[in-house]
């Protein structure tokens, strides 16, 4: 080691100013340079003559740069003292861009008055194009969630004199993925349909596969006959055995077409709200139990039973509807029925989607908001 | 006496202005939604389609706090936003003055704004880019629904820290604003406070809006850049305080 430090060059603060691994300028409070190193001169195709007393630093910016250095980076300069990791495109002499990372500092006299701006550059054409990949990766994996999620929801609602169905389904809108919120509506033989609405934990393209799973499963289990209650039992032991699903909460309803006979099972869903004429909306607490694959040893599953008067109206719906952070549940439930009170002489696919414009109101939903409206009507 | 933030930052860039006006008028600061430390969830994309939906931010607070004789002061694209607010509701303001108002930003014509479509699109590219403290570790904190206390520190020294979305949105909306046929709708005497090489307002943009207001008066600030009231926060005190007492 001793040996060869003789051959290492002198590391003078001039060599180090001068040739750091970094570009370097110092400009005055309004951007005029007042030094640079050898560094930025290379990177720039500037020599200092050019920039020196000549150039402001945001001069060197593209023109969008330019709009970023007035409305984001001075201020926060002046406001912080200090600006980090800002990505600018510099452009050279040649008229080529550099794309580069920024700091700065904000110098002060001895009053403590600013009175310079010191501000290294550092090349960052690599990493900004690894930065485009990542960004390009992740729209298009939203986009792929979205586009799945649309294909597995897609499908013919069921048509019949003594129904009138509405759904409406908001993917999310915030945030980088998709959520697992799925609706099914579909005949049980020929006098009967079913409905159902579930919510899947997690997100993105995982959620969006195991939706499209249960959906399936759910499907292919009412086609053999089976009651709500044994449904969901049935749909427990799919889901342990696959391992798939584990605490996705659903609510499973099949009504009879010609008698109005309800028949619910819910694996910790929230409940559907049931507004018969004449009467107050009200939840249908009944036939509840855990979710999905929720405990080693799942209890039989509970279901429940409610005979519909004519023209009533049922609303099944995912917690993105009701839930938000800056007020109580139960503060969200009332306010449903609220709601559905207001609107219980609509169409169903209006009230459904006025129900879910009111619940939202201003907020963009960072969850999938599902909505499945039903009126049931036998024809007299 | 109530100031509104322009594009890029939030209430902070008023810290060394108000503090001038606090002896003899109730200051009001205030973010838009979706900035600083408002309800960034309150957010609606269509809301703010335009720049009509930050009026109406501006009138809801004068609505809430019943402020008459108010005197508004927005910098930069709020100062078209304050335009458009006081021609909503001209009974509630006393004055209005617009620290480098621009309300076209795109040239048109004859009409130099300093910018072309390109310039604003490669802008939005920018913003891409700097996200600012904006992560998925801090985005909860920032837009509230937070449930790790200890970010709250970290978030007091986060300035300016803005939702890359809505920031993108905002730029959209600022960029591609047109609001010339709105200037001789404003009722009120008006400050214009030009600067000095301001690239997102030239000069003659200045100009443009003052011979366009029905009855203001234009001073021109010695200080450069787009943000006098953070770079010359006395000269930009000292003029607001001379035209209050004219």
């Amino acid at each position: 080691m001793s040996g060869d430090d003789d051959e290492l060059p002198e590391d003078s603060p001039e060599e180090l100013f001068e040739n750091a691994p970094c570009g370097y300028l110092t400009t005055r409070l309004d951007g005029t340079i007042v030094k640079v190193n050898r560094t930025l001169e290379a990177l720039t195709g500037f020599d200092r003559a050019e920039l020196v007393g000549q150039r402001r630093f945001q001069d060197l910016l593209s023109v969008g740069g330019r709009i970023y250095h007035e409305t984001h980076y001075a201020p926060l300069l002046q406001i912080q003292g200090h600006v980090r990791e800002i990505a600018v495109d510099l452009v050279r002499a040649d008229g080529t861009v550099l794309p580069a990372l920024v700091n700065s500092v904000l110098r002060h006299d001895a009053q403590g008055a600013p009175r310079a701006i010191r501000t290294t550059v550092f090349d960052a054409t690599d990493r900004r194009s690894y930065e485009r990949e990542l960004i390009r990766a992740r729209d298009r994996e939203h986009e792929i969630a979205a586009q799945l999620q649309r294909g597995l929801l897609a499908g013919e609602i069921p048509q019949d004199p003594a129904l009138d169905l509405g759904v409406e389904y908001l993917p999310a809108v915030t945030g980088l993925e998709v959520g697992g919120d799925w609706y099914d509506a579909f005949a049980l033989g020929e006098r009967a349909i079913a409905l159902v609405v579930g919510d899947v934990v997690g997100r993105g393209i995982v959620a969006a596969t195991t939706m499209g799973q249960l959906r399936s499963a759910v499907r292919a289990l009412a086609g053999t006959g089976l009651e709500p209650g044994a449904l969901l039992e049935a749909l427990d032991r799919y889901a342990r055995r696959h391992a798939i699903g584990q605490m996705t909460t659903l609510t499973y309803a099949r009504l009879d077409l010609d008698s109005g006979a309800l028949t619910i099972a819910s694996a910790g869903h929230l409940p559907p709200a049931l507004a018969a004429p004449g009467d107050a909306p009200e939840f249908l607490w009944g036939g509840r139990s855990a979710p999905l694959d929720a405990t080693l040893d799942p209890e039989p599953r509970a279901q429940a039973g409610v005979t519909l008067r004519p023209d009533s109206m049922l609303v099944l719906f995912t917690d993105g509807l009701i839930e938000r952070v800056d007020r109580p549940l139960q503060m969200g439930l009332d306010g449903l029925l609220a709601e559905i009170d207001a609107r219980r002489d609509r169409p169903a696919a209006a009230l459904a989607a006025d129900l879910t414009r009111a619940m939202l109101a201003e907020r963009r939903t960072s969850d999938d908001v599902c909505v499945v409206a039903l009126r049931w009507a036998p024809p007299a | 006496m109530l100031f509104a933030h322009g594009f890029g930052c939030d209430q902070n860039m008023w810290r060394s202005v108000w503090p001038a006006f606090a002896a003899d008028h109730r200051v009001i600061l205030m973010d838009y939604v979706g900035h600083g430390r408002s309800d960034h969830r309150a957010f609606d994309p269509e809301r703010y389609a335009s720049l009509d939906g930050y009026a109406a931010d501006i009138l809801e607070v004068v609505h809430e706090l019943d402020l008459r004789e108010a005197v508004l002061v927005g910098h930069s694209v709020s100062a078209m936003i304050g335009a458009l607010a006081v021609a909503r509701e001209p009974e509630r303001f006393s004055r209005l003055v617009m620290v480098g108002p621009s309300p076209r930003y795109i040239d048109d014509g004859d009409y130099v704004g300093g910018f072309s479509r390109a310039d604003v699109d490669e802008l939005l590219t920018s913003l891409e880019g700097n996200y600012l403290g904006w992560s998925s570790a801090m985005a909860p904190a920032i837009m509230g629904n937070d449930d790790r206390p200890e970010l709250g520190e970290e978030l007091t020294e986060l300035f300016c820290a803005t939702d890359p979305e809505i920031a993108r949105h905002f730029a959209r909306v600022t960029f591609l604003s047109d609001n010339r046929a709105d200037l001789p709708r404003v009722p009120v005497r008006t400050l214009v406070l030009q600067c000095s090489s301001d690239i997102i307002a030239p000069e003659g943009v200045g100009a443009y809006v003052h011979r366009h207001l029905p009855d203001s008066e234009l001073v021109q600030l010695v200080a450069t850049g787009h943000c006098p009231n953070l770079s010359a926060p006395e000269e930009t005190a000292e003029a607001i305080r001379a035209f209050l007492d004219s």
